[in-house]
């Protein structure tokens, strides 16, 4: 197995994919993704075999899609046989990421920023350990409101409410896990609104229009498209969590953050291909996570 | 300042009132006016989707009259003209919310800073629509050249008629499609106007650009090249107090129209030499 490093990588791990279909529409989804553009791309296959003219059509797929092969990760014999008849650099993945001193970046912005470097240094055990749990991408992102920026235009920006909202409300920190949830199986519609002293917690879609009001977290298992207060009562350790957040506003303790008018919706959510989104609370901002790993 | 409050409303639903009032709110806020528009349709809100202001509505109308804040905090400014804001009607309740004394009292507090109040009413002849007439003095009634809005157009000036407060209701005629009545397949102008014995303050033509205008809450009237914009742009000047003609709709003729017309001027011309 070679040594070697490579720069600006960025890692994609297929090595839950059942087979060789699932593994081709999992990369391409991933690919589509801009912070897979113009990056050497590193495959992590796991222990699916590959022949030569499958991965041939790989690597043809990654050209098209404007990116460049940089290594991959096998466990198979025919499939590291295969890359080296390409000359593809077979190695041995492990993520090393540089972190400027001055910001404290977590680790899920440190994913973020992606600046890949892979060695064969057997000493970087711990950081292994930290790999998602049920990825198909190693990525996430910070999407924010008045945070960072990753993709030019941000999805929500923060709302202005000074004169609009009282500041009588106290903010204060309590975990959410002390409080009861309301646990709801159905589509919330325009009009409907859910109040809840605790979490809620909603399997189905909340659709534009509808409210849902918690004093700790609300986490959606579908679409969010319509308001959410998280920590009404001033909790700033609140968290909305969706499978995806549309949310026309969000709002957590007594911050609020409004979609950008550049952010376009589509009218059917096409792709069942979900990338779950977390909003916080971080210096005064909302900050979305889009994350393929649990919170610790 | 003691502005005017008019009401947009039509009975029928679906003929383009919101659409009206979105239209004629933001002509008249770009003509330099303080205008605020005032969404009624509790419940069943749809003007600040078309303004593209959904995303910063923070209070609505029943918070206010339920106290949970002040008028000012309630409205919301155009993205584009500061000189527009948004009343919002609320999602999650009913026209029940809000009685007609209480939008009565908002109007006249509206009156004070502003030129224009303009009331979006609900679709039907209930409290929604009570409600929304109860602050005005003005009322602008939407109908399309169709025999059942124009039934409904008809109820409509009857209530107003009846109503002391109301002074002047002048109708809106939405949707007009030039080459249908050019083949008979449409009602005129005219016999719209004949049929409800009202006057008339504009003449909306049917325009494809309005979908697109509603679906990215940006109204017409922002689009310079748009003939519906352009009516809606008289709109507002009528109300304003300017005399201007009506929209010659005629003019849009299909490129064939155009030859033959060429070629009747010509052989009149020629004609005319011999």
């Amino acid at each position: 197995m070679d040594n070697g490093s490579v720069e600006n990588g960025f890692i994609v791990d297929l090595s839950n994919a059942k087979n060789t279909s699932q593994l081709i529409y999992e990369l391409s989804s991933i690919l589509d993704l801009p912070e897979a553009r113009n990056k050497k791309i590193c495959l992590k296959l796991g222990d699916t075999d590959l022949n030569q003219s499958q991965l041939l059509s790989i690597k043809a797929l990654i050209d098209s899609m404007q990116g460049e092969i940089g290594l991959i990760d096998t466990a198979s014999a025919q499939t590291k046989a295969a890359a080296e008849n390409l000359s593809i650099l077979v190695s041995e993945l492990k993520n090393e990421v540089e972190v400027e001193p001055e910001h404290q970046a977590t680790q899920e912005e440190i994913d973020t920023v992606l600046g890949i470097v892979t060695t064969v240094d057997e000493n970087n055990e711990e950081k292994q350990e930290n790999i998602p749990l049920t990825p198909i991408a190693d990525f996430s992102e910070v999407a924010e409101a008045g945070g960072l920026i990753l993709n030019g235009d941000s999805k929500y920006v923060m709302m202005d409410t000074t004169g609009i909202l009282p500041d009588e409300q106290k903010n204060h920190e309590e975990n959410p896990e002390s409080l009861p949830t309301l646990y709801l199986n159905r589509t919330l519609r325009s009009g409907q609104t859910i109040s809840y002293e605790g979490n809620i917690f909603i399997v189905g879609d909340a659709h534009p229009g509808s409210e849902l009001i918690a004093k700790g977290d609300i986490t959606v298992w579908g679409i969010l498209g319509g308001i959410a207060h998280a920590g009404a009562h001033g909790n700033v350790n609140a968290k909305v969590r969706a499978l995806k957040l549309n949310a026309i506003q969000l709002r957590i303790a007594g911050l609020y953050a409004r979609r950008n008018d550049t952010y376009n919706v589509p009218y059917v959510q096409k792709s069942n291909e979900f990338t779950p989104e977390v909003a916080v609370l971080e210096n005064n901002s909302i900050v979305i996570y889009k994350k393929l790993r649990r919170d610790e | 300042m003691s502005g005017r409050v008019i009401v947009i409303t039509s009975g029928k639903g679906g003929v383009g009132k919101t659409t009206t009032s979105a239209n004629i709110g933001t002509a008249l806020a770009k003509a330099g006016n303080k205008v605020v528009l005032i969404d009624t349709d509790i419940g069943l809100r749809n003007l600040d989707l078309l303004l593209g202001l959904e995303n910063r509505i923070v209070y609505t109308i029943v918070d206010v009259v339920e106290g949970r804040c002040k008028l000012k905090q309630a409205l919301v400014k155009d993205k584009k003209n500061p000189n527009l804001s948004l009343l919002a009607a609320a999602q999650t309740r009913d026209k029940s919310a809000v009685s007609e004394e209480q939008l009565k009292d908002i109007c006249e507090k509206l009156k004070k800073d502003n030129d224009f109040i303009l009331v979006d009413c609900p679709a039907g002849i209930e409290q929604g629509f009570q409600n929304a007439v109860a602050g005005a003095s003005e009322a602008i009634v939407v109908t399309t050249p169709e025999m059942s809005a124009i039934r409904d157009a008809d109820r409509i000036i009857g209530l107003l008629a009846a109503r002391e407060e109301i002074e002047s209701y002048k109708l809106l005629l939405n949707r007009v499609r030039p080459n249908l009545i050019a083949t008979n397949d449409m009602m005129s102008v005219e016999d719209v106007v004949e049929l409800l014995a009202c006057d008339l303050i504009g003449i909306i033509p049917e325009d494809t650009g309005i979908i697109s205008s509603t679906n990215k809450g940006d109204p017409i009237v922002n689009d310079e090249k748009s003939l519906a914009g352009q009516a809606y742009r008289n709109v507002a000047r009528r109300i304003m107090g300017e005399e201007v003609e009506f929209l010659n709709l005629e003019e849009d003729k299909n490129f064939i129209g155009k030859i033959k017309d060429f070629f009747e001027k010509t052989i009149k011309e020629i004609k005319a030499k011999i």
